[in-house]
């Protein structure tokens, strides 16, 4: 499973970047969070109620930042373990370039990962798109994060 | 499964009562998506809420060129409608003869599986979905991955179909489980064309390029140069996205001709 995008955020990288390793402001935007805490340096622990038609799985994913070039890029390890569905792992590469002087953000991003267990058995069909989903209202209320705060400040 | 508690109502007010005043409640139609859910134990509802003891929600009738299907009517029972002969086709292939003779319309409907055939009808057709508070146009139901335009707790209660003057339903089924890996449904009233598709986004859809191709000329070679935008289509073990987009405008062609040669016939 592979995913892969790029995003417009109208602020500048360092406001980006301090966002995209906020554990508030990720667990904000990742649908279905229901908690986001830091337990080591560049390392979170996520409880997430995924919620796919019939189906509620909840699940703990531990989140490891490797790879950091700050206010440049990330890879974002993350691992999904136990819970009655099944188990995943997967990584998202994200990088930030500037544009329009600095005043914007381009973020692009490229998403791997596999799944086992039983949502993979029963669920396979319908993986893909969830995941695609997931990702898609990430990075929407992502965007929406920033235009909600910059608009009254400026 | 996880234990739960069991309700059966007799009217859709009592359903809507239970449902908020659960902790975590799931509508019950047909069973045949949320109860292999749970004996998987992939859901753990607080309460589950049977909608099949509603007075009312089972059965067809038909008024002013439009058949109206209750929410709990069994997918065997349209089957077996003649009203209209598209509609019963597509019913009959649904699945297997225990989910004909177990699962209903409004749970079809109300799930809105990517994967499943009566949403195709609905865009298709003309519908309007009826719920216990409003009447929904089928254009505007169906919204996307297991989402509709329900809102928590809203219950749909029957569909109204407007009888087309000749229509089709191609489909290209999943060899196990019948599931549309691709289906599409042409429908004429005269002079238009609707097409609703299903299997190859994230819910059921109008191919609108393909609507106009046809209203201009009613032939299967209409669609032969209609761009399909398969970009956001559903891609996993069964079929690629591009490979569901050629399937599209396959199935709309096949459709296309069996109208055809029954017009002819």
């Amino acid at each position: 499973m592979r995913q892969s995008g790029e995003h417009r955020i109208p602020a500048p990288r360092a406001e980006v970047w301090r966002a995209l390793n906020d554990p508030a402001v990720l667990r904000r935007c990742l649908d279905g969070c229901r908690s986001m805490r830091a337990v080591a340096d560049g390392e979170f622990v996520a409880e997430v109620a995924a919620k796919v038609g019939p189906v509620r799985a909840p699940f703990t994913a531990d989140i490891a930042l490797c790879d950091v070039a700050p206010m440049v890029s990330y890879r974002l390890e993350v691992r999904v373990r136990g819970g009655v569905a099944g188990f995943a792992k997967g990584s998202a590469s994200v990088r930030l370039a500037e544009v329009e002087n600095g005043r914007e953000t381009a973020l692009n991003y490229s998403i791997e990962g596999a799944i086992g267990g039983k949502l993979a058995q029963i669920g396979s069909r319908l993986v893909e798109s969830a995941a695609r989903k997931m990702t898609a209202s990430f990075f929407e209320r992502f965007v929406a994060d920033f235009a909600a705060s910059a608009a009254p400040a400026r | 499964m996880y234990a739960f508690s069991y309700h059966k109502p007799a009217t859709a007010q009592e359903a809507a009562d239970l449902m908020a005043s659960a902790d975590e409640g799931a509508y019950l139609a047909g069973g045949m998506t949320l109860v292999p859910t749970l004996k998987q134990r992939l859901a753990a509802p607080s309460d589950v809420i049977d909608l099949t003891g509603i007075h009312g929600l089972r059965g067809i009738r038909t008024l002013d060129g439009k058949v109206k299907v209750g929410a709990t009517t069994r997918h065997a029972e349209v089957a077996a409608n003649e009203h209209i002969p598209v509609l019963a086709d597509l019913a009959g292939r649904i699945g297997d003869p225990h989910v004909r003779n177990c699962g209903t319309l409004g749970g079809s409907v109300a799930n809105s599986d990517p994967a499943a055939d009566y949403p195709a009808a609905v865009v298709a057709l003309d519908a309007t979905v009826h719920t216990n508070k409003r009447a929904i146009a089928g254009d505007e139901f169906f919204k996307g991955l297991f989402e509709t335009a329900l809102e928590d707790g809203e219950i749909v209660t029957a569909v109204d179909f407007r009888a087309p003057s000749a229509a089709a339903y191609a489909k290209f089924p999943n060899p196990a489980s019948r599931y549309a890996v691709v289906g599409v449904l042409v429908a004429r009233y005269g002079d238009q064309v609707r097409v609703g598709v299903t299997g190859a986004g994230p819910c059921a859809f109008r191919a609108a390029n393909i609507e106009a191709a046809l209203a201009a000329d009613f032939r299967p070679g209409a669609v032969d140069d209609v761009g399909i935008d398969y970009g956001d289509f559903n891609a996993d073990l069964h079929a690629s996205a591009e490979y569901r987009g050629h399937l599209v405008r396959v199935l709309a062609k096949r459709a296309v001709a069996q109208i055809g040669s029954a017009d002819s016939g």
